[in-house]
């Protein structure tokens, strides 16, 4: 055995050195070109508005949602009819611009945004620019047929229900701008690492980093649907689709997605909220740690969304509920330092007792409160989302109204309500304005909240009558879900309420947006509401060499990228390669236009 | 004298931080135990793969059927077989926008093998009440077992998206007390 003092593992190694200046707030670099800074906020902020315009519009489309599972059908309504052909019309645009559309832009703005200032960035602006030309066309291009009722499709477009080429097209061209926004990033941030040698990423640009690889990885299935399944298929270059594939290759990205939704939201209560709530983070590798199991875990869970699906290994199934199990521990390490570090902004505030400090934090605060509100919906969503994900109560729940009102909670208040909270601040620091009727916001935010806690009761309630989603239940020509055994009347009547209440709030929401941005420009964004970085408990440190063996492990986010990919193509390879080796094509159909009603 | 502010410290929470965690591992495997747990007893009928989803009938292989052509299949003449053994097998075809039988009579108390699959886009088989929630996919076979234990009328409600007919496409499966 060697005896070289220059191997000596089994010494313990000092403890992390950390300078006082590791516990406060990061100063970004300062970007000296203000034409570049005024393009780059130029381009987060067309992103960001964009996102909110189909929000509106989608948002607009609800509450007619929301009546339907109230029992009360207005879509015979001649004036709606002219808008919108069918119930299904108005779903497939409601689940395309508020899951889809409104996500994706808002992600791409925001996670362009931070990374770039948190390091200080010069990033060609040229392409930035084109990037959102490009997801914008995508939009344009897939809404044509949304608008015509050509592609009514829902926002799963499962084949061989079959749509207009114009939608698979654009909807193709719209996901690939976001892998353009996620590779930019990410080449910044090597080229960061590059000059940076021997230093540990900044929390935000990490985190950043990390939600941007995972979701390269996750969108692997979906490109793969689009460009080997649908596109090939739609075109007529392939007799016909195996639907099975095609649903496999979606929830490979459908289920991560939710991630990719999610993890933006994260970083700005990791990060921010901290500070807007006069509190610190409570610790930096920790953070660091949720982010990388996300990255990790995010994307082999999918095919618990096909537990009802026919000539998929049960063994497989099973696996992936385990997986999807094991997602919900960073959500929980995330409530336990969100907890933290609000209860430390509350108690510095004067909070005091076990519970009592919750009355201290800033409600008065719309963009905190908003947040706030947002993670106390993902409390009962993220329990509600482990009940769904089990094989046992799956059956009794799939496809039912239950779903819905699980999703509404998660990604339309949890990730919704933040990105609405977030705006509060953030239109105001990309553009200089002042946030127009700050007590109308904050009312905005409970109404949004309240709306989608009766919303959730409702549909949860509805769905475990055995009500299924995605229907015209309310002018069906057997009245089983209204009359009969099923007793709905309480849940159907908490649906209708929550339509008009997310209404008002959606509407005082969306007055507060433009009205702060059809105001006059104010002052400089960077001065009045500076990006809230918070002062941190537990900071991770500045230097590689010295920082603890928590953030040295989660550094190399490159090679830890390399095992996501490889685990996903382990636990989906097997799966996807038999269903290759069984395909089983069938020809596309149509029963959505008016008077069709027919496959090829 | 103004009260001392205790604020968090980074010890403190590094001790709940490692509690929290450890909870947070052991309640998501326990809950994956659990669920094993039933799925071995059988209390969820579990949709085969391509080794049991019907690959000894006439025209299926390894699960997968002609969707444009059901001559010679079973579900050429969907409806109930009496297997003759105490089971029963149910053939299914899910059509825009109606299930073929439109009333399946099914034996109280005796195991029935369903076999579903669609004549055109996806459906799904959800029997109101009960845990049986299957997709019908065009190709493809969907097999499950299960049981009807009481007698009486239950609603079978299609609960994928099927087209601008599909909350209709509502049945009925009558489970009939034994003969005495």
């Amino acid at each position: 055995m060697t005896t070289s003092p220059v191997h000596t593992p089994d010494l313990p190694r000092p403890a992390p050195a950390l300078a006082p200046g590791d516990f406060r707030a990061r100063t970004i670099p300062a970007i000296q070109d203000a034409a570049y800074l005024a393009s780059l906020k130029k381009v987060t902020q067309y992103y960001v508005v964009t996102a909110f315009l189909a929000l509106f519009i989608g948002v607009l489309i609800g509450p007619l949602q929301a009546f339907n599972y109230a029992g009360i059908n207005v879509y015979d309504n001649p004036i709606l009819k002219a808008l919108l052909k069918s119930y299904y019309q108005g779903l497939s645009l409601h689940g395309v611009l508020n899951a889809l559309v409104f996500t994706q832009f808002f992600i791409s703005g925001w996670l362009l945004y931070l990374p770039t200032r948190d390091m200080g960035a010069k990033i060609n602006m040229k392409f930035a620019w084109g990037t959102y030309i490009m997801m914008t066309a995508g939009l344009l291009m897939a809404a044509v047929p949304l608008l015509l009722n050509k592609a009514t499709l829902l926002y799963t477009f499962y084949p061989p229900m079959e749509g207009h080429w114009l939608f698979y097209v654009g909807a193709t061209i719209m996901v690939a701008a976001s892998l353009l926004v996620a590779l930019q990033v990410i080449v910044t941030w090597i080229g960061w690492k590059k000059a940076n040698p021997g230093k540990v990423t900044p929390l935000v640009t990490f985190m950043t980093v990390c939600t941007w690889m995972m979701w390269l990885v996750a969108a692997l299935g979906l490109v793969g649907e689009a460009l080997f399944v649908l596109i090939p298929w739609v075109f007529g270059l392939r007799p016909g689709v195996d639907p099975l594939i095609a649903k496999t290759l979606f929830w490979w990205t459908g289920h991560a997605i939710v991630y990719f939704w999610l993890l933006p939201a994260y970083i700005s209560w990791y990060a921010f909220l901290p500070k807007q709530a006069g509190g610190r983070i409570v610790s930096e590798p920790l953070a660091r740690l949720t982010f990388v199991m996300f990255l990790l875990n995010s994307t082999p869970v999918g095919i618990h969304h096909q537990y009802a699906d026919p000539n998929i290994s049960n063994v497989w199934k099973l696996i992936h509920m385990f997986l999807t199990f094991l997602v919900a521990i960073p959500s929980l390490l995330t409530a336990f330092s969100i907890a933290g570090a609000l209860e430390d902004a509350a108690r510095a505030r004067g909070g005091r007792g076990a519970v009592g400090w919750i009355f201290k934090l800033p409600w008065g605060d719309p963009s905190v409160t908003g947040q706030i509100l947002a993670m106390i919906s993902f409390i009962g969503g993220g329990a509600g989302g482990i009940i769904t994900a089990s094989y046992a109560f799956s059956p009794v729940i799939h496809n039912t109204a239950w779903i819905p009102g699980h999703f509404h909670i998660t990604v339309g208040t949890a990730v919704t309500l933040s990105f609405m909270a977030i705006s509060f601040w953030l239109v105001p620091h990309l553009t200089g304005k002042r946030l127009a009727a700050p007590k109308l916001a904050l009312s905005s935010v409970w109404l949004w909240f309240a709306g989608m806690m009766f919303f959730a009761v409702g549909m949860h309630w509805e769905g475990l009558l055995g009500i299924p989603r995605r229907a015209l239940i309310s002018a069906t020509a057997l009245p089983i879900y209204k009359e009969g055994s099923m007793h709905s009347q309480i849940p159907m009547a908490l649906t209708g309420i929550s339509g008009v209440i997310l209404l008002v709030g959606g509407l005082m929401y969306f007055y507060v947006l433009f009205a702060t941005l059809l105001s006059p420009r104010v002052d400089d964004g960077e001065v009045t509401t500076p990006l809230p970085y918070s002062d941190v408990i537990s900071p991770a440190g500045s230097d590689l060499t010295r920082a603890s063996t928590l953030v040295r492990t989660t550094e190399p986010l490159l090679a830890l990228w390399v095992v996501a990919l490889a685990l996903v193509l382990l636990m989906y390879g097997p799966v996807v390669l038999r269903l290759i080796a069984n395909a089983s094509l069938v020809p596309g159909c149509d029963f959505f236009s008016v008077g069709a009603g027919g496959c090829r | 004298m103004a009260p001392r502010i205790q604020r968090l410290d980074h010890h403190t929470m590094e001790k709940y931080e490692n509690i929290w965690f450890g909870i947070a591992v052991v309640m998501s495997v326990l809950l994956a135990v659990a669920v094993f747990a039933s799925f071995l007893s059988g209390t969820i009928p579990r949709i085969e793969d391509e080794g049991g989803g019907g690959h000894h009938l006439e025209g299926v292989k390894n699960g997968r059927i002609n969707s444009r052509n059901f001559a010679g299949t079973p579900f050429a003449t969907p409806g109930l077989v009496d297997n003759k053994d105490g089971t029963y097998s149910a053939f299914v075809v899910a059509r825009a926008f109606a299930f073929d039988p439109p009333v399946l009579k099914v034996p109280a108390g005796k195991p029935v093998t369903f076999y579903l699959t669609s004549a055109d886009v996806l459906h799904g088989y959800y029997v109101e009440k009960t845990n049986v929630n299957a997709t019908v996919v065009p190709g493809q076979v969907a097999s499950f077992t299960t049981t009807f234990r009481s007698p009486g009328p239950l609603n079978i409600v299609c609960d994928e998206y099927c087209g601008v007919g599909h909350h209709n496409m509502l049945n009925k499966i009558i489970v009939e007390a034994p003969q005495p």
